[in-house]
């Protein structure tokens, strides 16, 4: 018995010693294409997701290889399930960065896989850039990692400012769900809006797939809050505008960029009605948004794309242009060109990365009208007041 | 400052939710009473009966806005979702559970785990990862009455899920086929000896446990809406449900639900802690319901394990 | 490829430590527990509390987290283990769930960039996993003797004893409740040390990977493996991580929609269950529920010591 478990082990560990050489090699790099790989959860609770951020950068690189391709040159995605885990992230990224050679990384989505992920990025020196990890955590990782959408606290400093200059809020109530984004936002905001000389009156939290909110709902009935602030995801904001109305509350309610998945208007259509949310800027003169959502219902069976899935288009769009301009598939030189973005248009309007790698843009506000988001103006935080840029 | 009236709202709330996992853990407490065994694909039968009955409906449905149809094809739609699962039900028992019968208690366990993997897993790849909503064949408008408000929907489910434990009661307690069902949960062998198909006692309980998910599957959809991994944690509630009333039991079962659903409901404002915690107070309140009474509120104390 | 190769060896062994832990309440002591998830997430905080907060080296989190889990599975242990069979099953699934929210409300993102575990100056990167596979293998080693050792001592055949019969042991004059509630502990401490590899790899830590699902695979390694059979539950811990991971180990993972993958696994969950209920390496014998008499039963549990095997 011994003989065979020692036998056993030492199989196991020569066996992984023989690849041990193979770890660094190269394989399978077609040197005709530029390799890109993405990681997503593109099964499980969250799925939605990841599955529309990976539809997004695969229309983005039809187009791409339908114009010519980058520099005579097609680009291949590459989309591995994270299973929204970190372990799953992590094995994504390994077969990614190790078994594919892909040249840098869209991806991941959450925060936290993203967390482990960007620790990997930064030590194996490859480029990432996510479109929805919005945890201010992400870019301190170090250098490689960049996002497409606005971290947390920017996005927060502009929503407790609108709400408190704009719309002119004194009391707002927050119901928050427990993970990286809701928290992160709701925090952000409570902190700015107090700041301002408004007040907070209730912080209520729930779990990501909880369904039942009447309880919290009534904390915040019994509180004067002139507002809710709900920045979660699109099921659970579903539930709370449906539970609201059952519980007879008529709050306005105000929202966050998670609120831009069009799916709210199937699953709450009755409700949605004078939300009013921040999501991604406008360019107003460019028809890139409009032409990026035509063709992503066309190429998925109508559906529409979120902000997230715009996130991930103009995350593409970014990467191709720095392969460009590197001119080959080393992944040094394309972080550099990253870096160099400057201006980028995209179907978010304009972008550009600050020095730790988060996105600099000004913040969209939408007014839902029924079921049809309206595009209010785009706004930005300047010396601790609030300006509407177009 | 929580008045009366709000925490009579909380009571109020915690009961509908509570009726959604009594509907579900009856389900649960049937399989259970007769084969010992969790059944963990229990809750992504309940998924399944909640598409089929989606689908069914939007059929059915049409462009139709006439509320007599409206409320017809529901319960069309209801009663095929009932006997698609019970048919699926059946056929998962014959496939992944039947030839583990005489094994170790774990082996169907682990069986059901991959059932379940395979079956919320297929509806994702058939359905997509979105939620889908289920349209209230009736005029939801809540209905308040003295400040309480409550939904027509949430009437229903209560209604429902009272209707379906008295029917099981009747059912269990009062039909020859029941009198083989209790046999068969106390001893298969002897049954089988005393001429009890016990095959057949036992796809009949698969079927019916099934058919329980379709009802409580289509009803949770209201409330929790339609998507892959829906069977996953409201399953687990249900089944915690059901052991909280004493597993194998049907108003146990009953009582288990409306326990934990009123307890997760006014849980976290009574004791002033964060709602996010209310999982905690409920397991917790399993915990402490089991160590009082080992075997559940209503649950026969059976001195030795089977 | 190769590389991946590597990365499934070491999740493989992480996962063995679970396995193992899981075996030692499960399939030696008969306690059928879902909470194994718990002691993980709480062996992977202590790594990172201790390594990243208070800056000590990672050798120093070993103990703490084994320490940690072990206290916190004693005190689940000692007013739960009184329950029996699926009602014990249920309460602990319940813990692990109440820890996994108490994490997630102390802190829903978990902990990052935890620093890595060193040995006389060498870093134990996660890009070189030979020695990270040499580390945890290690480990793994040390723990399947021990548990081995454990399994041929007087502790050992008492818990054996306990799990064929608690009755008959109790009157051969075992203390029950002392041996469930030591193997409990101590399975949990094993599962406690699984968690600091597995901060040591990914240097992440979020509390929302700590699902009951977690718990189930555990329980599945085991099942699977081969119950009481310590090779069998590594064994166990192995093919479920190789199945888990096979499709992105051959590229398939890109090809095929990545529910395909799940459902496969699922599949094959269900053929390896019908094909061996008794685990690849278990014996026939060993049933829960037997309806044998419970003196038999005892001496087939005596007489197979005799030669030496593990197997129960």
């Amino acid at each position: 018995m011994k003989k065979t478990i020692a036998l056993l082990l030492v199989l196991v560990l020569a066996a992984a010693g023989l690849f041990a050489g193979g770890a660094g090699e190269s394989t399978g790099a077609d040197s005709s294409t530029y390799v890109i790989g993405f990681i997503g959860p593109l099964t499980g609770d969250n799925a939605n997701y990841g599955i529309r951020c990976s539809n997004a950068a695969r229309l983005a690189i039809d187009e791409i290889n339908a114009a010519g391709g980058v520099d005579g040159k097609q680009l291949q995605l590459i989309a591995e399930n994270s299973l929204g885990t970190v372990d799953g992230a992590i094995a994504a990224y390994e077969k990614l960065v190790y078994s594919d050679n892909v040249c840098a990384i869209i991806g991941p989505v959450f925060t936290s896989p993203a967390l482990a992920v960007a620790q990997r990025c930064y030590e194996d020196g490859i480029a990432m850039i996510t479109p929805s990890a919005t945890h201010r955590d992400v870019t301190s990782v170090g250098d490689y990692v960049y996002r497409t959408v606005p971290s947390d606290s920017l996005q927060a400093e502009v929503a407790a400012h609108y709400f408190y200059e704009v719309l002119g809020y004194r009391n707002i109530a927050c119901l928050y769900a427990m993970n990286d984004y809701s928290q992160g936002l709701a925090e952000g905001v409570e902190e700015i809006f107090t700041e301002l000389g408004g007040t907070v009156s209730a912080m209520e939290t729930c779990m990501v797939g909880d369904r039942d909110f009447r309880t919290q709902l009534g904390a915040i009935r019994s509180t004067d809050a002139e507002a809710i602030y709900i920045p979660n995801y699109t099921v659970e904001d579903a539930q709370i505008l449906e539970q609201a109305y059952q519980l007879g509350m008529d709050l306005p309610f105000l929202s966050s960029d998670g609120f831009s998945d069009p799916e709210i208007y199937n699953l709450a259509p009755d409700f949605t009605d004078g939300v009013i949310y921040v999501g991604p800027a406008q360019a107003e003169a460019s028809t890139t948004l409009s032409d990026f959502q035509a063709a992503y219902s066309a190429a998925y069976n109508g559906d529409q794309p979120d902000s997230f899935a715009t996130n991930a288009y103009d995350a593409l769009y970014i990467l191709a242009a720095a392969i460009d301009r590197a001119g080959s598939a080393d992944r040094e030189a394309i972080n550099t060109e990253i870096k160099a973005t400057t201006d980028f248009s995209g179907a978010n309007g304009i972008i550009n990365f600050a020095a730790n790698g988060d996105m600099i843009a000004s913040q969209g506000v939408y007014e839902v009208e029924g079921t049809t988001p309206v595009y209010v103006g785009s706004f930005q935080v300047v010396d601790g007041s609030i300006v509407q840029v177009d | 400052m929580a008045t009366l009236v709000q925490y009579l709202q909380y009571l109020l709330n915690g009961i509908t939710l509570g009726s959604i996992y009594a509907l579900i853990a009856l389900g649960y407490t049937m399989v259970y009473g007769i084969l010992k065994f969790i059944n963990f694909a229990h809750g992504d039968i309940l998924m399944v009966g909640a598409y089929t009955g989606l689908l069914t409906y939007t059929a059915l449905l049409g462009d139709s806005t006439n509320p007599v149809w409206m409320l017809t094809a529901f319960f069309i739609a209801m009663l095929v979702s009932m006997a698609f699962c019970a048919a699926l039900g059946m056929f998962i028992e014959r496939v992944a559970y039947k030839p583990l019968r005489s094994a170790n208690r774990l082996a169907p366990l682990l069986s059901a785990i991959g059932v379940s993997f395979i079956l919320s897993n297929g509806a994702a790849w058939i359905f997509g990862a979105q939620s889908r909503r289920f349209p209230y064949p009736f005029d939801d408008t809540p209905i308040v009455i003295a400040g309480l408000s409550i939904t027509p929907h949430q009437i229903l489910t209560i209604v429902v899920s009272v209707v379906m434990m008295v029917v099981l009661t009747l059912f269990v307690n009062r039909t020859r086929m029941g009198k083989a069902m209790r046999a068969t949960s106390l001893d298969q062998s002897t049954s089988e000896l005393m001429g009890i198909d016990v095959n057949r006692i036992i796809s009949m309980t698969f079927a019916i446990g099934s058919a329980l998910a379709a009802v409580g599957g289509i009803l949770c959809s209201f409330d929790f809406r339609v998507y892959a991994s829906m069977g996953t944690m409201t399953g687990l509630k249900a089944f915690v449900a059901a052991v909280i009333g004493g597993i194998g039991n049907i108003q146990g079962a009953m009582i288990g639900g409306l326990l934990l659903g009123v307890l997760e409901s006014i849980g976290a404002p009574l004791l002033g802690i964060p709602s996010a915690l209310r999982d905690t107070i409920a397991f917790a309140a399993l915990i402490i319901i089991l160590l009082v009474r080992p075997e559940g509120i209503l649950g026969k104390n059976e001195r030795e394990k089977v | 490829m190769l590389n991946f190769f590597q990365l499934i060896i070491i999740y493989a062994g992480i996962y063995a430590l679970m396995a193992i832990g899981q075996n030692c309440i499960t399939g030696n002591t008969g306690m059928l527990s879902l909470c194994h998830a718990g002691f993980f997430c709480i062996g992977s905080y202590a790594t990172a509390i201790i390594c990243k907060t208070f800056g000590l080296p990672f050798w120093f989190s070993l103990p703490v987290a084994a320490l940690a889990s072990g206290i916190v599975g004693f005190l689940i242990g000692v007013p739960t283990l009184r329950l029996k069979g699926d009602y014990l099953c249920i309460a602990t699934l319940g813990l692990g769930e109440i820890i996994r929210n108490i994490a997630t409300n102390v802190n829903p993102v978990g902990m990052m960039s935890v620093p890595r575990a060193q040995l006389f100056g060498y870093q134990f990167s996660s890009r070189n996993k030979f020695t990270f596979i040499l580390l945890i293998w290690f480990f793994v080693l040390i723990a399947y003797i021990l548990f081995r050792q454990l399994a041929h001592s007087r502790l050992g055949r008492a818990m054996v004893a306990v799990r064929e019969d608690e009755v008959a042991a109790a009157s051969n004059g075992i203390n029950v409740t002392k041996y469930k509630i030591g193997a409990f502990t101590l399975g949990a401490a094993v599962g406690g040390t699984a968690g600091c590899f597995a901060t040591a790899y990914t240097l992440t830590v979020q509390p929302s990977s700590f699902t009951f699902m977690v718990s189930v695979m555990v329980l599945c390694m085991v099942v699977l493996g081969g119950m009481g059979n310590l090779l069998g539950v590594i064994l166990g811990a192995f093919i479920i991580e190789f199945i888990s991971y096979f499709p992105q180990l051959v590229g398939l993972s890109s090809v095929i929609p990545a529910q395909a993958s799940q459902i496969i696994y699922g599949l094959v969950l269900v053929v390896m269950m019908i094909c061996r209920p008794q685990g690849i390496l278990g014996r026939d014998k060993y049933r829960y529920g037997d309806p044998r008499s419970t003196f038999s039963k005892l001496r087939d549990a005596v007489k197979s010591r005799k030669g030496g095997e593990v197997k129960a």
